[in-house]
């Protein structure tokens, strides 16, 4: 019934798909964090309609599961921007996106409202003397920024931001609805190929559980460097 | 956009969200039931049983909840088979309700610690001195105390669980995204973007209902507590939540 040898055999085959994943979770991380950034800029310039409209997505991003918006975007996105090409009078036939594209697409805007929650809390944490403190040293806006908040705001944002890399990687199991293979979309093929999809799932979270436990120990070594300089 | 066709398939989904309500409110409350237990283990670190519940923790957080519905879809029938059930294929909200019991219950013990290990010392010493019994010192003592603090998790781990549960049309349960996938194949592929937006409202409207009451429960719970003299943490600490 249950097969050990199996087991193992799915985990050989699924170890292949696994830097293809982490890839995509970097790019869906990087692209989050800059989107969270701007949504970040946009509402501390506060400016009356705009921070609504911002606020209206936020709350909708957050109260709509994943799966949803992922088919969401999988079925609009073609349509929207073909009709936006469209006014450029440049055609684009909606079938021809690629999937991989709409998963990238669709996960970093998910996810940056949470980043952009987390760049904010981390720049709250900033003392406010130490900008004053640098102007008063005369460093220009950007000299500002890079000698003295980016470094601290990001040992403050990378235990957070490394947990939504993890949570990333997770909710990339959902991409094997639009014909993505990540690790558990690897999994239900390995499974479906000698019927054996239990021993192929528990090769696949043993998979994940692996890829959690080094990550979690790497970025707690990594916090703990960052802080000493500070400490 | 046929804001139309959006009208008139909103019924069809009305129909299903009952499902989803209890796949949600029977895993909270058992994922609960199950989350003190855990906690209990964890936070008195009894020696092999809280090792076992560490890695089960660790299990559940790791890996994506859609794996772990699977696992019990297609593992359950053998764990049953190995203690003596002869049962071959089980119901797919069964499999699913376990599951999500399975993994509130990691999920809302790592709440309950915390809050738990947040209440001094000096509170236990006192009930004990006044001779409470350890069941009336949970429930007079520090549960009231506990509540404010946990509150907020455990209304975070019901909006995920709702969240969560859209995922169990994955083995077969027509809940609101299964009724969506069944319906995005009746109009041959014309009309998905109407359908999913119309699921993503129902889904946003749900969220946001829960979380009204959540509040609502948080702001009472307060209230009580500011009229019996108690102050809460964050009000010491000079901010507000």
């Amino acid at each position: 019934m249950f097969d050990i040898m199996t087991v193992f055999e799915s985990f050989v085959e699924i170890l292949k798909v696994v830097p293809k994943t982490l890839l995509l979770a970097l790019i869906i991380l990087v692209l989050s964090f800059m989107l969270g950034a701007a949504i970040t800029y946009i509402q501390s310039l506060g400016i009356p309609v705009v921070k609504q409209i911002i606020g209206v997505l936020q709350s909708f991003l957050r109260g709509t599961p994943n799966v949803v918006l992922l088919y969401l975007v999988y079925y609009a996105l073609p349509l929207v921007s073909a009709w936006f090409l469209g006014l450029f009078n440049v055609t684009l036939d909606p079938s021809s996106l690629n999937s991989t594209a709409i998963v990238i697409v669709t996960f970093s805007i998910c996810y940056s409202v949470f980043q952009s929650e987390i760049i904010r809390g981390a720049l709250h944490s900033l003392d406010k003397n130490q900008i004053e403190a640098a102007q008063s040293l005369g460093y220009s806006t950007t000299q500002t920024l890079r000698k003295v908040i980016i470094p601290q705001v990001m040992v403050e944002a990378l235990p957070d931001t490394m947990n939504a890399f993890l949570i990333i990687i997770k909710a990339l199991s959902l991409a094997f609805l639009v014909t993505v293979v990540d690790i558990f979309a690897q999994a239900r093929l390995v499974g479906a190929q000698s019927f054996s999809y239990l021993e192929a799932f528990v090769a696949a979270a043993l998979v994940y559980w692996g890829i959690c436990v080094i990550l979690t120990y790497a970025i707690d070594k990594l916090e703990n460097r960052m802080r000493r300089g500070y400490a | 956009m046929d804001i139309q066709y959006m009208i008139e398939i909103f019924p069809r989904f009305l129909l299903v969200i009952p499902i989803t309500i209890l796949i949600v409110v029977l895993s909270a409350i058992f994922g609960l039931m199950l989350s003190i237990p855990v906690a209990a283990i964890r936070i008195r670190k009894i020696p092999v049983l809280s090792q076992m519940m560490g890695a089960y923790i660790s299990f559940t957080r790791s890996t994506p909840i859609l794996l772990q519905l699977f696992l019990f879809f297609f593992g359950l029938p053998v764990l049953l088979q190995l203690i003596g059930f002869d049962i071959m294929k089980i119901d797919a909200i069964t499999a699913a309700v376990a599951c999500l019991i399975v993994f509130n219950g990691a999920y809302m013990s790592e709440v309950l610690r915390p809050a738990y290990l947040a209440i001094e010392k000096g509170q236990h010493e006192a009930a004990e001195s006044l001779g409470y019994t350890p069941f009336q010192k949970m429930k007079t003592v520090i549960i009231p105390q506990m509540a404010p603090i946990a509150l907020p998790g455990l209304g975070n781990a019901i909006i995920h669980l709702i969240h969560d549960s859209s995922l169990v049309f994955a083995i077969g349960v027509v809940d609101i995204m299964g009724m969506a996938t069944i319906m995005s194949g009746d109009t041959f592929g014309m009309k998905q973007v109407e359908v999913f937006l119309t699921v993503a409202l129902i889904y946003w409207g749900i969220s946001m209902i829960s979380e009204q009451l959540i509040r609502l429960l948080e702001r009472r719970k307060k209230k009580v507590l500011k009229n019996t003299g108690y102050k809460l943490k964050e009000e010491e600490a000079g901010y507000s939540v």
